[in-house]
């Protein structure tokens, strides 16, 4: 009986823990904020939101598959889009009003920016699995 | 001197995340943060002394 009480929780668990995780990814640090992990969710989104602005601000671009790119091309645009991507609402925010995605490298900080915008989506996939462990139990 | 600024924000920013989603007491956490942004800016000024004498241009 206790035993089936457990595995009935167990098996919950997951379904929250995707919905959490996919609002972790789509908002940085709504994961940890829902969750009551005031400290971890202010400081990680914080840092995604932060790195994500002064990418854009130092110059930076965004990466996505155009039109234009084909064969080799279009696949060199892949891997940095997929760390982009990671920033979630933020990236389709500025995918759906063209900001961010022309490249400035006259800029001196254009490299800065760009290495800013994707690490910032890479660290919200850190934050974003982080918020799944702790709602799935595997992490205090 | 406006590049290492940015390399070390860089180097902070990273470092917060790497110790908040780190494993351990948060004196560890904290421990393992501090290294990391100290690592960041150590291998950071490595590669550019290397740079700095490579004949590149």
């Amino acid at each position: 009986m206790v035993t089936r009480e457990i595995d009935r929780s167990a098996a919950k668990a997951p379904g929250r823990a995707w919905m959490l995780a996919l609002g972790a990814w789509a908002v940085p640090g709504l994961g940890h904020l829902a969750q009551r992990k005031w400290a971890r969710g202010l400081l990680l989104g914080g840092v995604v939101w932060v790195m994500f602005f002064t990418g854009l601000a130092l110059g930076g671009h965004l990466f996505r598959i155009s039109g234009n790119d084909q064969g080799f091309s279009a696949l060199l645009q892949l891997l940095p889009m997929s760390a982009n991507f990671g920033a979630g609402l933020l990236y389709i925010f500025c995918w759906l009003t063209n900001t961010g995605f022309v490249e400035q490298a006259q800029r001196v900080t254009y490299e800065y920016g760009n290495t800013f915008l994707l690490v910032a989506g890479l660290l919200n996939y850190l934050a974003m699995l982080d918020a799944f462990d702790i709602a799935a139990g595997r992490k205090q | 001197m406006r590049h290492v600024l940015w390399m070390a924000l860089f180097a902070s920013l990273t470092a917060v995340v790497f110790g908040v989603v780190a494993k351990g007491s948060d004196r560890q956490r904290l421990i393992y943060g501090l290294k990391v942004f100290a690592e960041f800016i150590v291998i950071a000024f490595i590669l550019g002394w290397i740079l700095y004498f490579l004949p590149l241009h």
